[in-house]
């Protein structure tokens, strides 16, 4: 099944490969260092300043700060940091289709940050609505503890995941098996 | 004699075992990066707070009080997991420009963010007027930003 679905994206991944500018970032002798490095720094701003949101979420740290007070301060901060970090990762990815459409580690990042999004949409969409009626308890209601600590979790996986596609060796065998190339 | 100090790091048996091993260099390379994240969030939260931006809310002696168990756990593991990462590669180190730009940097960030700026936050705001604090935000950033440019090219351009 899992082989079946990639193999159906597999030409849009060849497709982009043959891009003129593709191969230009491709070939180009420092296009990828500028990506990476970007992509490394800026998700330091993300992931750090997610990270203390989840917290407060969790009521592991800031838990004196009214909810909607830390999300004012540290959000504007994060969307620059989204920007840049999906910017050049989306720019690493379209630059070398082709070697992260066979990583394991890459996929595994993608569904990781799929998660993540559906549990930042129900946080927004329901959780958040009744704000206004605990932002000041140091200890948020259940659900929105549990948001945090699924953030937290699947934001340390992105992270971890993300280091291991330079590792598209270390990977299990069904996942050879699938001889994506 | 500091180019036999990185050969002495590079013949110790610690060495040896990750650069033999198929799993450790990766999963200290992921716990690293982890505590980079950690470590950049303890460290912006607090800088932002001296910009006058980010938790303006919060009062700086509180705000930094309360990241600093954070800030030092994070450093804590990230001088744990940089060690054998180091000696393990330790004359791809001494010969690359970007180790040494990293930990001049990394050297100037200690002294600011663990000296300096725990004394600046120490206080309450207009304590020390309304520039240095300001000073203080921006070289954190800088510098941070700077080590963390400087690891990722060792990497890359070395």
């Amino acid at each position: 099944m899992l082989g079946f679905l990639l193999e159906l994206v597999r030409p849009v991944f060849e497709w982009v490969d043959s891009f003129p500018s593709s191969l230009a970032w491709r070939e180009s002798l420092n296009g990828y260092v500028y990506l990476l490095t970007a992509h490394v720094v800026s998700m330091g701003l993300v992931a750090g300043i997610i990270g203390y949101w989840d917290m407060r979420l969790a009521g592991m740290a800031l838990r004196w700060l009214p909810v909607s007070k830390v999300k004012s301060g540290l959000f504007p901060y994060l969307y620059v940091g989204v920007v840049v970090n999906a910017g050049t990762g989306l720019m690493m990815v379209y630059s070398q289709p082709m070697r992260y459409y066979p990583n394991f580690w890459f996929w595994f990042k993608m569904a990781m940050l799929v998660i993540l999004a559906v549990n930042a949409a129900y946080f927004h969409l329901r959780i958040e609505k009744t704000v206004e009626q605990w932002e000041n308890d140091p200890v948020a209601p259940a659900k929105a503890r549990m948001a945090g600590y699924l953030s937290l979790a699947f934001w340390v996986g992105v992270i971890v995941t993300g280091r291991l596609t330079a590792y598209s060796g270390l990977v299990p065998q069904w996942w050879l098996d699938l001889g994506l190339g | 004699m500091l180019q036999s100090f990185f050969q002495w790091m590079q013949g110790l048996s610690l060495s040896a075992y990750f650069l033999e091993s198929v799993w450790p260099t990766p999963i200290i390379q992921c716990i690293h990066l982890v505590a980079v994240a950690v470590f950049a969030g303890a460290v912006l939260v607090v800088d932002l707070r001296l910009l006058g931006s980010g938790l303006k809310s919060a009062s700086i002696p509180r705000l930094a009080g309360a990241v600093q168990p954070w800030l030092i756990g994070s450093f804590t593991v990230l001088v744990l997991t940089g060690i054998p990462q180091m000696t393990s590669t330790a004359l791809k180190q001494y010969y690359s420009p970007f180790f040494w730009w990293k930990m001049e940097a990394l050297f100037i960030g200690v002294i600011v963010t663990f000296v300096i700026r725990r004394i600046i936050t120490s206080k309450e705001e207009g304590h020390f007027g309304p520039v240095w604090p300001k000073v203080v935000g921006i070289t954190s950033i800088a510098l941070w930003t700077s080590v963390t440019i400087g690891a990722r090219l060792i990497g890359l351009l070395s």
